[in-house]
């Protein structure tokens, strides 16, 4: 375009900030949006009752009294997270949480609330079936895959 | 008094070069640019797994935007990094146009980054959008280097208000230059919270090593060609004040003499930024264009009296020392496709004219100049012009204001009439902004492309 053609700076300021407003609204929505879909195998929302599951199991132990399994170490992008869940009469009771990526402040102002959120969930749920928290995606993902590691151990 | 610099051997030896149009690289640069945004916005894509919500939505596009500020920021500083290919063959104007340009929508982009992670990070926190100050509170005291971001975003924000219109024009230029300087500061307190808290760069290594890559190389760049360069430049040719001479009343010449100055490399159209060895004139530095073809010992500029600098010119004493850098500016004999040119020169925007005048490669009825001014008091330099048309065989034509002050129709009809085959000619135009717009539709209206219309404007 010649320098010297009308300038019409109005319509320039509109399609920029469309062009921008509307490129980004796209690039958002074409990602995919539920966290992927990590535990395999369970369609079903895993009921409480089902504690004599077909999984053979580690411990066969009866579905009294309380236990604790702590699940699998996963690597995520941001560092290792790894879950210890405890489990009264066949009942997901707690989770915690022994390892999440604390390696710099943001990391632990993220977990401050993801990792609550994601305990909160999971008793919910009595399951590995849960959303992630946005904005700790990888730390969701780990959260889960070792929440089922755990829960597969135990049988439940 | 005129001054006579015209007939050296060096420019009647340039009026018998052959005519070899180079291409503007700017297609393919802007292509690049293109590229590298594209680029970048697929780091986000390759890095980001999935987006849970609207948090997530909002975090993201802090993300995007924040990744495509931190990119043009690089390209922003890499405009005004005088390098060479940008300066003269796509031209200093154009580059000037884009850098604010350019620079405006980054400075929205760095906004829009900051407002949408503190309303992504609040929203995590279970807070709202009023909490988004309190927010941006706790995450500067909290995470790596923001401390230094948040300053470097205040220095960004004064930097775009100083730019602004109507504030820009009443500052002093010094003022509004050195607070323009800021942007290094800026750039460097801004870009350590891009590598130690952007996911992308805390994830890749490789887009860490390109980032520092992008910023590495703008930053050699900048130190090559605006500080090495011009230092090789003075230190080799020491150029000095010769003679202030008064062409018309409110326009001098200012003659500039120094050692080899052949060697430059300057051609006719270009300019230089000069900055005079003399009180209250050191500290800034002016484009004032070449009023006649580089002679070896000799270089002349022409300027009107319009600012606080180009009066205080009238005042240089010989001997005065003379840093110059460039020489910049694409409107340059390289522009040209073809055989005949129309040059357009509007009050003092003779200068680049004068010099292509008397070095554009031309036969006989070739050139013609159409000089056009207030009075005729007010055309300067027109002995000299008179003297080049006579011996080159090149047209000169004058348009004044008539007795009673009506100004002259410069129409495509008039055009036409007086130069019937205008639209087979390259024009050259340099003048002031409202007498350019009305020559250009003027020339459209005559049939030449706009292709073939050669301008250069420092007006924003």
């Amino acid at each position: 375009m010649h320098a010297l053609n009308k300038n019409r700076p109005f319509r320039r300021i509109v399609l920029a900030s469309a062009a921008t407003v509307s490129g980004m609204v796209l690039l958002l929505s074409l990602k995919p949006h539920a966290g992927p879909a990590l535990a395999a195998g369970t369609p079903a929302p895993a009921p409480t009752s089902s504690s004599s599951s077909a999984s053979p199991g580690t411990t066969k132990a009866p579905a009294t009294g309380t236990r604790t399994v702590t699940g699998d170490s996963v690597q995520t992008r941001w560092g290792p997270v790894q879950v210890r869940v405890t489990i009264k009469s066949g009942k997901l009771t707690d989770v915690t949480a022994v390892a999440y990526p604390t390696e710099n402040p943001r990391d632990q102002e993220i977990n401050g609330y993801a990792v609550p959120q994601l305990r909160r969930e999971a008793l919910n749920a009595q399951s590995a079936q849960i959303d992630s928290v946005s904005g700790a995606t990888y730390t969701s993902d780990g959260y889960r895959q070792s929440l089922q590691s755990a829960l597969d151990s135990a049988g439940l | 008094m005129t001054t006579t610099l015209a007939g050296g051997r060096a420019a009647r030896r340039q009026t018998m070069r052959r005519i070899r149009p180079r291409r503007s690289p700017a297609v393919p640069l802007l292509i690049a640019v293109w590229a590298g945004a594209a680029a970048v916005l697929w780091l986000w894509w390759h890095n980001t797994p999935a987006i849970a919500d609207n948090n997530g939505r909002v975090l993201n596009a802090g993300r995007i935007t924040g990744l495509l500020a931190g990119y043009l920021m690089a390209l922003v500083v890499l405009q005004m990094a005088r390098v060479p290919a940008l300066e003269r063959r796509v031209g200093s104007d154009r580059v000037a146009r884009w850098h604010a340009m350019s620079g405006r929508y980054t400075l929205c982009l760095i906004v829009a980054h900051v407002f949408l992670t503190m309303w992504g990070y609040a929203l995590q926190a279970g807070r709202s959008l009023g909490d988004v100050v309190q927010q941006t509170v706790d995450s500067v005291n909290q995470l790596p280097d923001m401390g230094k971001a948040a300053i470097g975003t205040g220095l960004f924000v004064l930097i775009g208000v100083s730019s602004v219109g109507g504030i820009r024009r009443r500052l002093p230029y010094d003022a509004w230059y050195h607070v323009h300087l800021l942007t290094y500061a800026a750039v460097f307190l801004t870009f350590w919270h891009q590598i130690t808290t952007g996911n992308d760069f805390a994830v890749e290594p490789v887009a860490k090593t390109f980032w520092y890559g992008l910023y590495g190389a703008v930053t050699a760049l900048v130190l090559w060609y605006r500080i090495l360069t011009p230092v090789r430049l003075n230190v080799r040719h020491r150029m000095r004040v010769e003679a202030v001479i008064e062409e018309t009343p409110g326009i001098v010449s200012v003659l500039i003499g120094g050692r080899r100055l052949h060697r430059m490399g300057a051609e006719a159209g270009q300019f230089f930024r000069w900055r005079f060895l003399a009180p209250g004139m050191r500290f800034s530095s002016h484009p004032y264009s070449l009023s006649a073809a580089p002679r070896p010992d000799m270089l002349r500029i022409t300027v009107k009296a319009i600012g606080d600098h180009s009066s205080r010119l009238r005042e240089l004493v010989p001997g005065t020392r003379v840093w110059a850098e460039g020489p910049y500016g694409a409107l340059t004999a390289q522009r040209r496709s073809r055989g005949k040119v129309l040059l357009v020169a509007g009050g003092v925007g003779i200068t680049p004219m004068r010099a292509l005048f008397e070095t554009l490669p031309g036969a006989a009825g070739d050139i013609t100049l159409l000089y056009r001014a207030n009075t005729t008091q007010d055309l300067a330099l027109w002995d000299e012009l008179a003297a080049i048309a006579e011996e080159r065989g090149a047209r000169l034509m004058y348009a004044v204001n008539s007795p009673d002050g009506e100004r002259p129709d410069i129409s495509a009809e008039n055009l036409q009439r007086k130069i019937p085959d205008v639209d087979h000619h390259d024009v050259f135009m340099c003048g002031p902004p409202g007498f350019a717009q009305s020559v250009y539709e003027a020339l459209r209206g005559a049939g030449v492309p706009a292709r073939r219309i050669h301008h250069e404007s420092f007006e924003m």
